[in-house]
């Protein structure tokens, strides 16, 4: 496949009477946004607003986050399953709108109360303490409020956010239709090179197979108890790689980190500079519930990496608990059939950081790159603006917690319900210090 | 002490003592997929298991496996 990305990066986000890209500055038509998302009957109400880096604002609500992407020409689509037909995505042009996104959020009560399955959404401050925890803090959004008809069940509710949030991002990057773009990247996912190493990248996805939405989707289809499958790493430009968009917690990336995602752009960068061959990414379902399970997801990823003809390969994962165990399983089984291996991950730690950082490990295990600490307590501090459905929220998570102004100072013992505050993937910048 | 855990790999690094092979994280001690009888005699199995591992003297961790499937 080979995709070329005309990027149209957005310094400035407008209210006003056309969606129109300028010089950087998006103008957006609300009135026809609005007017867009409730022709879905599911939605009962839809209004916008702009979140700017250093406004003293607080997003609340959010489910998900999606960067504004078309595609032009004859060939492909974006948002395939979702917003289109199972037809093959990666290939062809794709404009996209960088710096920003469409921050989707809504208030969703849901009909499960507890357990893995229960709604939840994340904050976004966009100034301040809570700022510097988040990579989207650095981005502007046009933060797409909506409310969604009562009673819904889960899998209906994230449908009609998810549409909402896809067809406005592709509207909005629709409007890119015959400009100039700042910046053209190709990406070329099997330009087999001589001479240097075939690597690739092993993404573990926890999902839940029991729920409506098992957490990662592809194509729209919820990845249950798969075994592990071999994609094109452009399919993920195109947003192939979707989420539950009634569940938003930091430590699963949100559709923006899958269009974006930092190791398979590194991987397609390092290609193109001649350094390696990029031999694809494989999407291995972890957190099987019986160890015989992990073990054989672990020696089914080493199978496909020896088939696919691989010398090395990223291996990280999404998601938290038991699901590491596969990880480092599957570390153990790529080493051990010759595939070198290297960890990037996320810490535990606790609060104060001075608790086991992983759950398991195995001695093939030698080479990591960490990616910070998910655990840290934190404090926010009193915002000026709530921006999002919610004025209240419960900082804890247990059924029948108690609501707290959102507007106010508190304290957070983990970065899980700030939006990107997890590093799942070491796209963000990080200091090591020794002492 | 003895520790029914599903994840007994992991209950080996952090050095448990007697360790008994639990059937899956959301139900260790039984299997709700089989019929009522048979999940009967592999709870009964896996207890008596675990009763057997805290009559055992240890020196160091130890894994103690109850009968099932085709092994019983």
């Amino acid at each position: 496949m080979r995709l070329e990305m005309a990027e149209f990066p957005v310094r400035q986000i407008r209210l006003g009477d056309a969606n129109r890209y300028q010089d950087g500055v998006l103008d957006v038509d609300r009135d026809d946004l609005t007017r867009l998302v409730l022709r879905d009957a599911r939605i009962q109400s839809a209004r916008f607003e702009i979140a700017t880096p250093g406004d003293p604002v607080r997003v609340t609500g959010i489910r998900d986050a999606v960067e504004p992407r078309a595609k032009f020409g004859a060939e492909g689509q974006v948002f395939p399953g979702v917003l289109g037909p199972v037809t093959p995505v990666g290939g062809g042009v794709t404009h996209r709108l960088s710096r920003m996104t469409v921050l989707a959020t809504a208030a969703y009560e849901g009909t499960i109360r507890a357990g893995t399955g229960v709604q939840r959404s994340a904050l976004l401050d966009m100034a301040g303490d809570g700022a510097a925890a988040s990579r989207f803090s650095a981005l502007s959004h046009l933060v797409l409020i909506v409310e969604i008809k009562k009673g819904l069940a889960e899998l209906e509710a994230h449908g009609a956010i998810q549409k909402a949030e896809f067809e406005v991002a592709r509207k909005l990057a629709e409007s890119t239709r015959g400009l100039a773009p700042a910046r053209v990247e190709i990406f070329e996912s099997h330009l087999a090179r001589r001479g240097v190493p075939r690597v690739a990248l092993v993404q573990g996805c926890l999902t839940d197979a029991q729920q409506a939405h098992s957490g990662v989707s592809y194509y729209g289809l919820p990845i249950r108890e798969s075994l592990t499958t071999a994609i094109d790493a452009n399919e993920l430009l195109d947003g192939a790689v979707t989420v539950n968009t009634t569940r938003c917690v930091a430590y699963s990336p949100t559709s923006w980190d899958w269009q974006n995602h930092p190791l398979a752009l590194a991987l397609h960068r390092a290609q193109a500079a001649g350094r390696l061959s990029f031999g694809g990414v494989m999407l291995e379902r972890i957190a099987f519930d019986n160890f015989h399970g992990k073990e054989v997801v672990a020696h089914n990823t080493a199978q496909l990496a020896v088939q696919l003809g691989v010398d090395a390969a990223l291996v990280t994962w999404i998601g938290s608990g038991n699901a590491f165990v596969e990880v480092m399983l599957t570390i153990r089984a790529l080493e051990q059939c010759g595939v070198k291996t290297t960890l990037v991950t996320y810490e535990y730690g606790g609060k104060d950081g001075i608790d086991s950082p992983l759950l398991y490990y195995v001695p093939e295990a030698n080479a990591a790159v960490s990616s910070g600490s998910r655990d840290r307590w934190i404090e926010l501090l009193e915002a000026e603006k709530i921006v999002g459905p919610y004025e209240a929220i419960k900082v804890l998570t247990y059924p029948g917690a108690p609501l707290t102004s959102a507007r106010g100072r508190f304290t957070l013992d983990a970065r899980d319900m700030i939006v990107g505050g997890v590093d799942n993937w070491g796209g963000d910048s990080w200091a090591c210090e020794l002492f | 002490m003895a520790l029914i855990s599903a994840m007994y790999p992991v209950a080996e690094q952090v050095g448990a003592s007697r360790i008994v092979k639990a059937v899956a994280i959301p139900h260790p001690c039984g299997d709700p997929s089989l019929p009522a009888e048979l999940d009967g005699q592999l709870r009964r199995e896996i207890v008596s298991t675990a009763l057997k591992a805290l009559e055992t003297k240890v020196d160091t961790t130890t894994v103690f496996t109850p009968k099932v499937g085709a092994d019983g």
